[in-house]
């Protein structure tokens, strides 16, 4: 019953939460400008009456208020409008690129967790050794670098240097690396999975050793040490388990902005990814486009977060339903 | 040192046994003291927390060790147990050299050897994983153990709740959900779950309300016998142990400086630091206030160990030969044991 109250609550502050988004989302691309105007600009051969039908086709000669509601209408029927551009429905544009960009964000972030898990727990266990230093500068500096620059390094080390892997895009348009596209595919994902796990693990490491050195100390660990249960058992299962909670709001973070930060990747890699939808669409002011992916993110966003605030209450009896 | 002076404790408790049960040779631990260069440590020095000291347990005896905090105490007792390994000495459980059965690192001895001593602890709030109900607590040493088969393990736990004093159906209780001394008691539970015959307690009702630590104290002396516990019993609060132990063990900077019967030292204290310590015990009554024989001046630093008798920069007593000479643990009288110069 408790949970069902704290559930609900919670579902009704996400709703509002999404409905602020989205208002701020539409007026804030309206405010822009208006399209039509702007396509105007590069075409001078318009005539009034083609601007007119044009505006009524987009529905764009209705008051903003008006729009807006039909907009989120619309949108809770998963109808996000169609791309200008693309004159495609968004919803399957959003669905087509996403899905390049979960193919090496989700990979990046398993990875990453396993890698910070592993030196995390390394590093926490010998605190103040060289392994422990070593582990701590690689990821500082990974927390440091700019994004791009990783990415830039990496072309140039892997693609232009050595010619090992592709530097741009999601696969080879002719002659697929051993004729299978799956491998072809898998080729085209290293580099920009390398330098997303890169970024990851660096964060998650820290938080994992200094969440590790903590519970560590605590006596309760050493109870259990005293009581005869295997170091392994102990450092692996319990004092893991411990350490990991406070992990679970970077990664609930980490997950759900995984759309927020592709633009930057995606530019690197010339991934077809949504972030180069949505960097693209902003370029050509492809409002309809700009809308829902920034609605989408939003939803992924606070979805996560809603996830793990809910995760959090079941593993953890302290933290209060109330 | 004037027996009435001191608030009024129960007759000293006897005896039952003389087979030492566990007996601390030579114990060492230090730790090395780093300075870090620009590319490596250099070690210029070492800490020693605990500085040879050696003692023996009784079955069914209870030793307490007094001193301040730093004093080493808290270490020497983790050392016992390999919580932190020692740096060097012997200590044996019954038949059992400790060192050398963790060093051997075989499963089957670790575990039997860790049946037989249990450790509790100073803060019943940081020494129960929060997240963990009471079963799942009191049941994990069962596991590890297999004393118990999985099916009884629900009946067991009952049974150590009801030990110590907890009604059963707390069980599925998380440790934030009971009081401080109810955690204790929990805290004790975990350490009988394994039938040990030593229970290392460290400082076990320092951390809670006066009005809980004589309940605390009348479990554990029931339980000792009930079940033939010997106790190791760490504590600043000499009122405490004055109830629960028969023997009192004094350090003071890592160095063990008087040994012996309970009664014999708080009647006739060799050492000036026990005498001083003694002294401190608030009288619950203010019409027999007594003049305390207060040791001036603060701890020296553990990193600058004084010369001689560790003591000799706080000492009322200290003579020349206490700064230049190292006095031997030495009982004049065959009744108890102390390191001074210059007695009382």
């Amino acid at each position: 019953m408790q949970v069902f109250v704290f559930l609900t609550r919670r579902l009704i502050f996400a709703i509002i939460l999404m409905l602020g988004v989205s208002a701020a989302i539409f007026f804030l691309i309206n405010a822009i400008g208006n399209p039509i105007e702007l396509m105007m600009a590069e075409t001078p051969g318009m005539t009034g009456e083609v601007i007119e039908r044009m505006k009524s086709y987009y529905g764009l000669d209705q008051p903003p208020l008006t729009r807006y509601l039909l907009w989120l209408g619309r949108l809770l029927h998963l109808d996000f409008g169609t791309s200008i551009v693309y004159n495609q429905p968004v919803g399957s544009l959003i669905l087509t690129w996403g899905w390049q960009t979960l193919k090496i964000q989700v990979p990046a972030i398993l990875i990453a967790l396993a890698i910070a898990i592993l030196f995390g727990v390394t590093a926490a266990r010998r605190q103040h050794s060289r392994s422990d230093f070593a582990v701590m500068g690689t990821a500082l500096l990974g927390q440091s670098l700019p994004a791009f620059f990783l990415g830039i390094l990496l072309i140039f080390v892997f693609s232009y240097t050595l010619d090992w892997l592709p530097s741009y895009g999601a696969y080879s348009t002719r002659n697929p690396l051993g004729g299978s596209p799956t491998l072809d595919a898998l080729w085209h994902m290293v580099l920009p999975v390398a330098m997303l796990t890169f970024f990851n693990t660096a964060t998650l490491t820290l938080l994992m050793r200094s969440n590790m050195v903590d519970v560590l100390k605590s006596d309760f660990i050493a109870a259990m040490r005293a009581s005869g249960i295997p170091e392994r058992r102990v450092i692996y299962v319990h004092a893991l388990r411990a350490a990991f909670i406070p992990m679970l709001t970077y990664l609930g973070l980490l997950i759900g902005l995984m759309l927020g930060t592709a633009p930057v990747t995606e530019s690197v890699f010339t991934w077809p990814g949504l972030g180069s939808l949505y960097v693209a669409a902003i370029h050509q002011l492809d409002y309809p486009v700009i809308m829902g992916a920034s609605a989408v993110i939003a939803f992924m966003l606070i979805c996560t977060t809603l996830l793990t605030d809910v995760i959090y209450v079941l593993i953890d009896p302290r933290i209060s339903l109330e | 040192m004037a027996e009435t002076a001191i608030a009024p404790v129960p007759e000293p408790r006897q005896r039952t046994s003389r087979k030492p049960l566990l007996s601390v040779d030579g114990l060492v631990k230090s730790y090395p003291l780093n300075r870090r260069g620009l590319f490596r440590q250099k070690v210029t020095g070492e800490i020693r927390a605990v500085n040879d000291i050696s003692f023996s347990l009784d079955e069914g005896e209870t030793l307490s060790i007094v001193g301040e905090s730093g004093c080493g105490k808290t270490t020497a007792a983790r050392s016992i147990l390999h919580l932190v390994p020692p740096s060097s000495g012997t200590i044996r459980l019954g038949d059992t050299d400790v060192c050398a059965t963790f060093s051997r690192d075989r499963r089957p001895e670790v575990l039997a050897l860790r049946r037989q001593m249990q450790y509790v602890f100073q803060d019943p709030y940081l020494s129960l994983n929060p997240r963990w109900s009471v079963r799942q607590i009191l049941s994990e040493p069962l596991r590890v153990h297999g004393l118990v088969p999985p099916a009884q393990w629900d009946g067991a736990v009952e049974a150590l709740l009801e030990r110590v004093g907890l009604p059963a159906e707390h069980a599925d209780r998380y440790p934030h959900e009971f009081s401080g001394g109810q955690r204790q008691r929990i805290g004790i539970a975990r350490a009988l779950a394994v039938e040990p015959r030593l229970l290392i307690c460290d400082e076990p009702v320092s951390s809670l309300d006066v009005s809980v630590r004589a309940q605390i104290l009348n479990l554990l002396a029931e339980l000792q016998e009930e079940l033939k516990l010997s106790y190791l019993y760490i504590s600043h609060d000499l009122s405490s142990v004055r109830f629960l132990s028969n023997r009192i063990a004094v350090m003071y900077l890592g160095n063990l400086v008087e040994i012996g019967e309970v009664d014999e030292i708080f009647a006739r204290p060799g050492h000036h630091y026990t005498a001083a310590l003694i002294s401190a015990i608030p009288v619950p009554d203010p019409a027999r206030q007594k003049p305390r024989d207060a040791i001036s001046g603060e701890i020296p630093s553990v990193v600058k160990r004084p010369s001689g008798c560790v003591f000799h920069t706080r000492c009322p007593a200290a003579l020349p030969i206490c700064s230049r000479q190292v006095p031997p643990l030495a009982a004049p009288d065959g009744a108890h044991a102390f390191a001074c110069h210059n007695p009382r």
